[in-house]
């Protein structure tokens, strides 16, 4: 009745009910500009065969990207993302090594992998969850650790992976390579993943952990699952990486941890938690991965390309941060 | 036999004793009334039935049983669901998510239910039916919801538990009649159906209009329960103020104001902005505007927009005779003007911080502090809260600590320090005991004495009526009638408030 006189707010257009919608649309337009530029720059490289190269090269951050995702949702972070990467790359490829390299021994070292990427974000989670540490600085503990468990693993880089490995991932099924199965095996789990009620859960969490703990969620519980989620989707971006570089090496994901973060934020989500998608987080990977490709084919000279990407980051952050902005006023 | 029995319950922080002995007895088809000032420990004694707080001491009995409330979960398992004063609500999940929150509905063993969820949400939004008001949907994100929407989902959560004790700490705060209305016909109904009520309330007609016992809490101890057939409002007033026994000023005519066009001292001029139009109005030195109306009919925006709070409006703003218009409450502040909102959480209250340095952020802003000595701000501070009669251990304490009430008196503190010309008062009392509305209005009253121009906003009629001398009646974004003088009647307010309705 009166209320309904009382608030003339503006009718909500088409167009910003779709960036509710939608969170991760701007993005997406920064992704076909950047794919514009590429294909301006190199033609070859917005081909089918470039794509695919793409694909597989930034597939791993994607993965580490969604696992991020996961944590980000609830409000908490994993600096430890990439030094599992780096863990499960050398567990693997020395088991493939010790086991013979045959197909049968891939597939355990892979379970292995998991299993490894699993007790990581589980450690994660209960470091952060149930001893209630600072996520940050929790996780960059953690991720120190991992990097030494890595050292011991394979103490130095090079040991290479089995050829049944890296042949699979760089190959082709029925004239379409594996990654693009890969891509599609991983939409459905993301779409999957969406509708489950951990995820509900841990956006819940997010906005309001003890909002949250006062509805009679199990916080602790739903938090530490997040983490052991993240865990698997890093040992998943090990796998991708170890097909991609086809070696072992200790340090390979270090770097990434904050690639993958910065592909969250890129993507949509806000970082205090409780909004987001993980497709966005897919996207954002993408975006950094265009731009590094963007640096190469406008020939920066090598000592500026540093520079140029940090740029570029930057500049597609605050474009993502204004196009939304628009969008939603 | 009492569905469920509290005796001797207690609970301390550290060496702030949040309860000291909670008794509660609440039958089976009843809803019961818990009233006390704040901080006397009604919320504390509610999170504890609700598992949210672990008792210190004392016993719980649900049905003759000696239970442990280990947690929220536990809580919902031995049917006991709660409505959260300060909400429970995930601010970018749907309503209908937050509706089912605590048990969300699966499909599978790790889905959602989407249709379950959907038609959980759409059963108790169909309670509400008609009082939802614009934008309210089962699908509409939380954060986009106004505060008395917000408050209706938290309700929707509550009664969604479907438990046979139902706790509603202050549920109403936000709610207009009508909302008000429908939330009793719905109590009435769970009450027909053998469930335990318990309900806070700090609007004495409510409690009158809903309640069948009363049961007093005064500094953390159970005074008494009463029948509410047997006892009325000043009987409830007694029990809560125990031995003095005049708190609240009579409600007698404000003071005459001595306001003159000569003294004003914030003039508005066809003000427009998002949620109101075409505001004209004068504040005279010394005298107390009051903004009546319904709920949300753009009283807060209005004050919001002088204060430079909201994106500029358009018209004309004068402050002291010359024009003024702020961009920012930063500088609205400078030049003077001061704005105490009804929301202290989201624009009160700096949380986690001591109460000192939430008492005197103004004084640095207005006196371009930027090195500061604790022990001469401590000087400032302390005469400024004790106006007030503000309650707390020390300084240094974080303003957690503190109960609803005294945060609010500690906001309301900063702007003592350095005065004011104009005073913005925007529903300042939402959520505060009986003690502290009569601290709080006898100080403002004196401010306006002293010459400080005031413009209070107030969701409950009576502080209007007892302290505004000039009323404006806002009507979906408009002024429909000023009242002054002597029309200054509850007949009069209601009538119209409720005109266009």
């Amino acid at each position: 009745m009166a209320s309904a006189v009382a608030n003339p707010r503006p009718a909500s257009s088409g167009i910003k009910r779709l960036f509710e919608r939608f969170p991760f649309l701007p993005a997406l337009m920064i992704l076909a500009v950047l794919l514009a530029l590429n294909g301006l720059y190199q033609p070859r490289s917005v081909s089918f065969i470039g794509m695919t190269g793409l694909v597989k090269t930034y597939l791993a951050l994607i993965m580490l990207a969604i696992a991020q995702t996961y944590v980000v949702f609830a409000g908490d972070i994993d600096l430890s993302a990439g030094a599992i990467v780096s863990l499960v790359n050398v567990v693997i490829v020395v088991l493939m090594e010790q086991w013979g390299g045959s197909g049968l021994s891939v597939m355990a070292a892979l379970g292995v992998g998991l299993a490894v990427g699993l007790a990581c974000g589980i450690v994660n989670g209960i470091v952060v969850a149930a001893l209630r540490l600072q996520a940050i600085v929790a996780t960059f503990a953690t991720s120190i650790f991992f990097t030494g468990l890595a050292l011991y693993v394979l103490p130095v880089a090079g040991t290479p992976a089995p050829a049944a490995f890296w042949r699979t991932y760089g190959g082709r099924f029925f004239e379409i390579p594996f990654v693009l199965y890969a891509v599609v095996v991983l939409a459905m789990v993301i779409y999957v993943l969406a509708r489950t009620r951990l995820a509900t859960q841990l956006l819940a969490i997010g906005d309001d952990s003890q909002a949250a703990f006062q509805s009679g969620l199990p916080v602790t519980a739903i938090r530490i699952r997040g983490y052991a989620l993240c865990g698997i989707f890093a040992a998943l971006a090990a796998f991708c990486i170890t097909g991609d570089t086809a070696s072992g090496d200790p340090l390979v994901g270090g770097k990434m941890t904050l690639f993958s973060v910065a592909a969250v934020v890129l993507g949509g989500s806000a970082l205090s938690g409780g909004f987001g998608t993980v497709v966005g987080s897919l996207i954002g990977a993408l975006i950094i991965g265009l731009i590094n490709s963007l640096v190469f084919f406008v020939g920066t000279p090598s000592e500026w390309q540093n520079l140029v990407q940090g740029l570029a980051i930057l500049v597609a952050l605050m474009a993502g941060v204004l196009v939304g902005r628009r969008a939603r006023a | 036999m009492p569905k469920l029995k509290l005796s001797g319950v207690s609970k301390a922080y550290g060496a702030t004793v949040a309860l000291k002995r909670g008794d509660l007895e609440i039958d089976g088809g009843e809803v019961h009334v818990l009233i006390g000032s704040n901080g006397s420990g009604k919320s504390t004694l509610c999170k504890i039935v609700a598992g949210s707080v672990r008792p210190d001491a004392g016993e719980i009995l649900l049905d003759d049983q000696p239970v442990t409330v280990s947690g929220p979960q536990a809580a919902r398992a031995l049917g006991i669901g709660i409505f959260y004063q300060e909400l429970s609500l995930a601010a970018h999940r749907t309503v209908a998510e937050n509706i089912s929150l605590p048990d969300l509905p699966m499909k599978a063993g790790i889905f959602v239910d989407r249709e379950a969820l959907a038609s959980r949400a759409a059963r108790y939004i169909a309670l509400f039916d008609g009082v939802t008001g614009d934008g309210f949907s089962a699908d509409a994100t939380v954060e986009t919801l106004r505060a008395d929407q917000r408050q209706l989902v938290e309700i929707m959560k509550a009664l969604a538990a479907e438990t046979p004790v139902l706790i509603f700490d202050e549920p109403t705060s936000a709610l207009d009649r009508a909302q008000v209305d429908r939330f009793f016909d719905i109590l009435r109904d769970l009450k027909a159906k053998g469930r335990s009520i318990v309900f806070i309330s700090h609007r004495m007609d409510e409690i009158f209009a809903i309640g069948d016992r009363v049961t007093v809490i005064r500094d953390g101890e159970t005074v008494g329960t009463r029948r509410i057939a047997d006892i009325d409002p000043a009987g409830v007033v007694r029990l809560m103020v125990g031995e003095q026994d005049e708190l609240a000023p009579p409600a007698s005519a404000p003071p005459a104001a001595n306001h003159t066009g000569a003294g004003s001292v914030l003039g508005v001029k066809d003000l427009s902005g998002r949620g109101f139009a075409n505001m004209n109005f004068e504040v005279a030195r010394g005298e107390i505007l009051g903004f009546g109306g319904l709920h949300g009919q753009g009283q807060s925006s209005v004050l919001r927009a002088i204060f430079g709070a909201t994106p500029p409006a358009q018209g004309a703003i004068t402050l002291n005779g010359k024009p003024f218009a702020a961009s920012s409450p930063r500088e609205a502040i400078r030049n003077g003007c001061a704005y105490v909102s009804g929301d202290r959480t989201r624009d009160g209250v700096v949380h986690g911080r001591p109460i000192l340095e939430n008492v005197t952020p103004i004084h640095y802003l207005r006196d371009r502090l930027f090195l500061a000595r604790p022990s001469a701000l401590r000087d400032k501070a302390l005469p400024a809260l004790q106006a007030l009669h503000t309650k707390f251990a020390t300084l240094s304490h974080p303003i957690n600590s503190l109960s609803g009430g005294n945060q609010q008196k500690v906001v309301i503190a900063r702007w003592l320090i350095d005065r004011p010309d104009v005073l913005l008062l925007d529903d300042p009392t939402k959520g505060i005991d009986l003690s502290a509305k009569a601290d709080l209005f006898a100080l403002v009253r004196k401010l306006a004495e002293e010459g400080v121009g005031i413009v209070l906003y107030s969701s409950e009629d009576a502080e209007l009526l007892n302290n505004a001398d000039r009323i404006l009646v806002f009507n979906g974004g408009q002024v429909t009638r000023e009242l002054t003088g002597t029309e200054r009647t509850r007949y009069n307010l209601y009538q119209a408030a409720y005109e266009a309705a």
